[in-house]
């Protein structure tokens, strides 16, 4: 019933993650999708779309950036070439791309992904009627706020069980801009280059930041990881598990994933108990990167803390 | 020979109260936007009650301008309860459209309040013609393009959809595509969505690396004047004043100006100036000169550095707040004309800052009518000589060489 999806940074991880036990691989280009672990050409992209398949499993593809007009002109035959391959569904984050998908009758399931803009049932179901398979749902809805939306829900959401949590996307290159104001000159600031800002007067913090084509990146001081409150999603029937390896190790991300399928599966033998959790959640946070902390985000913020 | 005219797009305004609302039309405003009760991202404006926007779109209809209501929150389980009925009473009080930027609240807005015109919000970021398509297929009369939008993008999308196209052309800006930014909800556990947003990109912050050591590295830099800068997103503000003709001619139908929260002072003083550009432009085009006027009393109530945004490429660090800023120039809002006599030539000031014998102070109205005066006198409402004005809301007349209007706004600069 539960369903992992998991990012892809290679070919070579994909294999391992579908070993690892991802129902679902997700992947795509930089110039279509957001916020992607690598950017996959399309004799690649196929590949990966090959391999799933063989596996029996399936494979959803980003083509959710906030498009211009020199982009959007591009997507209907980006969107023929996925469905020539058999891409089992793309996610879509500018209702530009909606309306070519019906204008173009390319036939190819969407799950909504606004980042941060999908916040309630009603607006899911507004995408449900307008053929959404699913929807993201945002990392601010609260598990308290997540209790109602769940019973009315027609239409599966997804929820970021494990990754980084964008918090900001900027059209203007941010990092680039700082850097030629000031005599110091930084050389990169992609993913790559690892940089994060912290928030005034609180210097713990720890705020990724980086550049690419569609804007510069902002996310959450901490990776969100729920593996603790999975037994409480699986109750509320939130069945779609995201796990994002954007800033993760390619090797440590396959160990992540295989700790969230074991919880997975044991959940569905009825067989995951507290101790067996905790077990599972110390592995995430092994192979989780150094420098980088873990927490479950908003996801016990009281709804009404929130100004 | 006869000008050859341009169709003249509706110059928006923001009015942050019902005295805004009847200033910005008087000021030449063709449609103002506002907020409600509820729905609205501006929950610290002053916001309307229904009698109130009843009386505002009166007030605008009779001058042949319309009322929008912003109602552009980002809507959670807890906010949906009692939408309709929101959208029907703002439809009943005679609103012009609604702003709205969540899809269901559109879908809401559209189902449960039939009429009731339904314009995108910028906050939904809109950047190509298949988005503005989208919306217009949902029943929508206007999308308010993202701020990220170019003239030349602009012009590509007005060739493939005839959906009203809305843009911002003055005031603050969000660093990011709005409704795309949830730094405030992370580090002050306010919405940004939903009318909270502690503007967190102005802050300023620490910029550092991890190597392998796990020690941080810290990366700031100095400007050019030596000094430590820290890192900071905030962007300047933005004005297209110089660019009037780039706007109509793209095809914009509305040239919106932003500031709910703004004073009286802002609000006259913008719309008046953006109403005469684009009359003056659309009347004879081929003619149309800028006033450089018109440039500097814009300054006179700017809060930060003016640029074009996104309108031709895309912003370097000239376009955000970096260094040493440039020193704006201070006026005071000093009163309100309530009479002139032609006669004595005294006119009567409600004061609303203290002004007084020897200040050299400004006059402006509706049209942009300008007379600059000295006050060589000054009397109190019992006619007795006073040197200042010290009290608010007190009367006061003196000498003005020039005839003024009641509903005349006078300013002082603070620095003389």
């Amino acid at each position: 019933m539960t369903e992992l999806v998991t990012t892809v940074a290679s070919l070579d991880q994909a294999d391992q993650l579908l070993a690892a036990g991802a129902d679902r691989l997700y992947l795509g280009e930089d110039y279509f999708g957001l916020r992607l672990p690598h950017s996959f050409e399309r004799a690649e992209l196929t590949q990966v779309v090959e391999l799933a398949h063989q596996h029996g499993k399936k494979v959803t593809v980003a083509v959710n950036a906030i498009f211009h007009s020199d982009r959007i002109k591009k997507v209907a035959e980006y969107l023929r070439f996925l469905e020539s391959i058999n891409v089992d569904e793309i996610s879509i984050g500018d209702p530009g791309a909606i309306y070519l998908l019906t204008k173009e009758q390319i036939n190819l399931p969407y799950i909504y992904d606004a980042s941060d803009l999908v916040t309630s049932s009603r607006q899911i179901n507004f995408w449900a009627k307008h053929q959404a398979s699913a929807a993201v749902l945002a990392r601010e809805v609260p598990y308290e706020e997540m209790v109602p939306l769940a019973k009315v829900i027609t239409i599966p959401v997804e929820v970021l069980v494990y990754g980084a949590t964008v918090i900001h996307q900027s059209g203007r290159p941010l990092v680039t801009n700082y850097s030629n104001f000031v005599q110091e000159h930084l050389d990169q600031a992609d993913r790559q280059r690892g940089l994060f800002i912290s928030a005034p007067h609180h210097p713990e913090t720890h705020y990724s930041i980086y550049e690419d084509i569609n804007g510069t990146h902002i996310f959450a001081n901490n990776d969100v990881d729920l593996m603790s409150v999975l037994p409480k999603l699986s109750e509320l029937k939130l069945n779609r598990w995201k796990l994002d390896g954007l800033y993760a190790d390619e090797t440590k991300f396959v160990e992540i994933v295989k700790a969230f399928a074991k919880a997975r599966d044991l959940m569905a033998q009825q067989a995951l108990d507290d101790q067996q959790l905790a077990k599972l959640d110390e592995i995430v946070h092994d192979n989780q990167a150094p420098e980088r902390g873990l927490d479950r985000g908003f996801f016990d913020i009281d709804p009404n803390e929130v100004k | 020979m006869q000008a050859i005219k341009v169709k003249h797009p509706e110059v928006l305004a923001p009015a942050g109260t019902p005295e805004k609302l009847r200033i910005a039309i008087d000021y030449g405003a063709d449609a103002v936007y506002i907020g409600g009760d509820a729905y609205g991202l501006r929950s610290r404006a002053g916001n309307f009650s229904f009698d109130e926007m009843k009386e505002g779109a009166e007030y605008a209809h009779q001058h042949n301008a319309k009322v929008y209501v912003a109602a552009n929150i980002v809507a959670h389980e807890q906010n949906l309860a009692g939408a309709g009925e929101f959208y029907r009473q703002v439809r009943d009080a005679g609103i012009d459209a609604v702003i709205v930027s969540d899809p269901s609240l559109i879908e809401t807005a559209i189902t449960e309040a039939p009429g009731l015109k339904v314009h995108l919000s910028t906050q939904a970021s809109a950047t190509n013609y298949e988005t503005l398509n989208f919306w217009q297929n949902e029943g929508l009369e206007r999308v308010v393009l993202a701020r990220e939008v170019g003239i030349d993008e602009i012009k590509e999308i007005r060739q493939h959809t005839d959906v009203q196209i809305e843009a911002f052309v003055h005031g603050a800006m969000c660093i990011g595509y709005s409704g795309r930014c949830v730094l405030s909800n992370h580090l002050s556990l306010r919405d940004a969505n939903r009318g909270g947003c502690a503007q967190n990109c102005r802050w300023k912050y620490d910029l550092f690396d991890i190597p392998d050591n796990g020690q941080k590295r810290e990366l700031l830099g100095h400007g050019p004047d030596g000094k430590l800068e820290e890192f900071s997103m905030s962007a300047v503000d933005m004005s297209m004043i110089e660019h009037i003709p780039d706007l109509v001619e793209a095809g914009v139908d509305s040239l919106k100006i932003e500031g709910r929260m703004k004073t009286v002072h802002y609000v006259s003083t913008v719309a008046n100036v953006y109403s005469k550009a684009v009359r003056s432009y659309c009347e004879d085009p081929e003619n149309y000169q800028l006033d450089p006027a018109w440039v500097d009393e814009l300054w006179k109530v700017a809060q930060r550095e003016l640029s074009t945004g996104f309108y031709y490429g895309t912003p370097d660090e000239n376009f955000q707040l970096f260094g040493k800023r440039r020193r704006m120039p201070r006026y005071a809002f000093v009163g309100e004309v309530l009479a002139y006599d032609e006669v004595t030539k005294q006119v009567t000031v409600q004061q609303r800052n203290n002004f007084g014998v020897g200040d050299t102070i400004e006059f402006y109205g509706p049209n942009f009518a300008h007379h600059t005066q000295k006050v060589t006198d000054l009397f109190d409402d019992k006619d007795q000589a006073i040197e200042r004005a010290p009290h608010a809301m007190q009367i006061v007349h003196f000498t003005c060489d020039a005839p003024v209007k009641p509903g005349d706004f006078v300013r002082a600069n603070e620095e003389k």
